[in-house]
């Protein structure tokens, strides 16, 4: 009976002592969940609704407005799954709106690397669109994509104190190679009859963010006695870009992307989010668009259910209790 | 149409469940973060965002040299944590802390304070 209340007690100390970083705070840096990249941490989170409008890349240009939503599960401390999807509507200039779901998007993320005294954060990702599960008419392919990711998160909590300003500082990035399931596709031309085989290229797809935090600012730099609402904010700037690198010759497609600078507010429990949608060049759209974001901090809410893992860190618990 | 079903399901529960803690994040501190003060202080004193857990927070705050200055356990109160000094002078101190909220999140942080010359 003593055994087992030793090894309980012991048990139940890993699990205070150990704690729960949950969504993405890596020593005392928090990344915020970004909104248009994904952000270096595996979490239990919800972004819903994400609302983009914007006129995209198409000849003649269309108004496009995008709904979507994303929810991440954390399986284990640092395994979680991610499944989201997007409701599209296109208004062509002249022509009538169509409107319809993107394909349903996942995400099978491990969190390979923290080191809280550095603010350094790694992932790595296979995010999987499924073909077939959307819409054709608002240009949901027919095909799955696989892209196997990167993700890297990196906060200059460290540099020296005389340069204590840009402290509040961070970077993060990702990388990812998409691959499609179909090389190509082909299609019958419905008055001619004629057969037309579309190439599916191979896409680099690369991005990130650049953000200020305040509440960084605030809690580990100097107090500035700003209104409280300012001590929320996240100035940040997103990009993100993808590069045909195989399959796409003669096909005419280049680099596309967008640059969105904007504002993360951060509550207790959810954040808002505001950014413009600048496009790179005219393949990516005609006009600067607007992306807003409300997102929902699961394992803040609801820390004892639907906030933690599955699967705890059952291992490490029963090593340190039999005392390795 | 599943997956709206199941995202308006998981909306409805995170706006009308049961909410509890969250994350302890440093909220003020006296002597207040990256200021100067003109009298040494006898405390120092850590208000955070959540309650704590008081046997798994710990705070340290060391002078110019590395060396501890605080003196004792710290004091856990809700979400507000203190530590008492030894006499200190003038200097730069920097305040390093680690908590644990009362649901199991764990923060942590540093900042620097000076004590002007008299």
């Amino acid at each position: 009976m003593k055994t087992c209340l030793n090894v309980l007690m012991a048990v139940l100390a890993f699990v205070a002592v150990a704690g729960s970083n949950a969504h993405c705070v890596v020593g005392a840096r928090f990344f915020p969940a970004t909104l248009s990249v994904d952000d270096p941490c595996v979490a239990d989170e919800l972004s819903f609704p994400t609302i983009a409008s914007f006129k995209n890349g198409d000849d003649p240009s269309t108004r496009e407005l995008d709904m979507a939503a994303e929810f991440s599960k954390r399986i284990t401390d640092n395994f979680g799954i991610s499944i989201g999807s997007a409701w599209t509507q296109l208004n062509p200039p002249g022509g009538s709106n169509v409107h319809g779901f993107q394909n349903l998007e996942a995400s099978f993320k491990y969190q390979f690397l923290t080191e809280p005294a550095r603010e350094l954060v790694m992932s790595g990702a296979l995010d999987v669109e499924f073909g077939h599960s959307g819409s054709g008419a608002v240009g949901a392919e027919s095909f799955s994509v696989f892209t196997p990711t990167l993700f890297v998160g990196q906060g200059f909590g460290g540099l020296p104190d005389n340069t204590r300003t840009a402290r509040p500082f961070a970077l993060t990035g990702q990388i990812g190679y998409a691959i499609p399931s179909k090389s190509w596709t082909t299609s019958i031309d419905p008055d001619s009859g004629d057969t037309t085989k579309e190439l599916n290229p191979q896409f680099l797809t690369y991005g990130g963010s650049l953000q200020y935090s305040m509440p960084y600012l605030r809690s580990n730099v100097v107090d500035l006695d700003l209104p409280g609402f300012f001590n929320h904010l996240i100035p940040i700037v997103e990009f993100q870009f993808q590069t045909p690198v195989a399959n796409y010759h003669g096909s005419g497609i280049g680099t596309t992307g967008f640059v969105n600078p904007g504002v993360i507010w951060i509550g207790k429990y959810f954040q808002v989010g505001l950014e413009a949608i600048i496009p790179i060049n005219r393949a990516s759209g005609t006009s600067v668009g607007v992306l807003a974001q409300l997102h929902f901090y699961l394992d803040d809410l609801f820390p004892n259910s639907l906030g933690k893992p599955i699967f705890g860190n059952a291992s490490a618990s029963a090593k340190l209790a039999l005392g390795n | 149409m599943r997956i709206v079903r199941v995202l308006g399901s998981a909306a409805a529960l995170v706006l009308f469940g049961n909410v509890a803690g969250a994350h302890a994040f440093l909220d003020e501190a006296d002597p207040r973060v990256g200021s100067t003060v003109r009298a040494a202080p006898r405390e120092v004193t850590l208000r955070f965002t959540q309650d704590l857990e008081p046997d798994f927070s710990s705070v340290a705050i060391t002078d110019a040299s590395g060396q501890r200055v605080d003196a004792g356990k710290p004091g856990v109160s809700g979400n507000v944590m203190r530590v008492p000094l030894r006499p200190i002078g003038a200097g730069n101190y920097r305040v390093t802390w680690r908590v644990l909220s009362t649901d199991t999140h764990t923060t942590e942080g540093t900042f620097t304070f000076g004590v002007a010359a008299p």
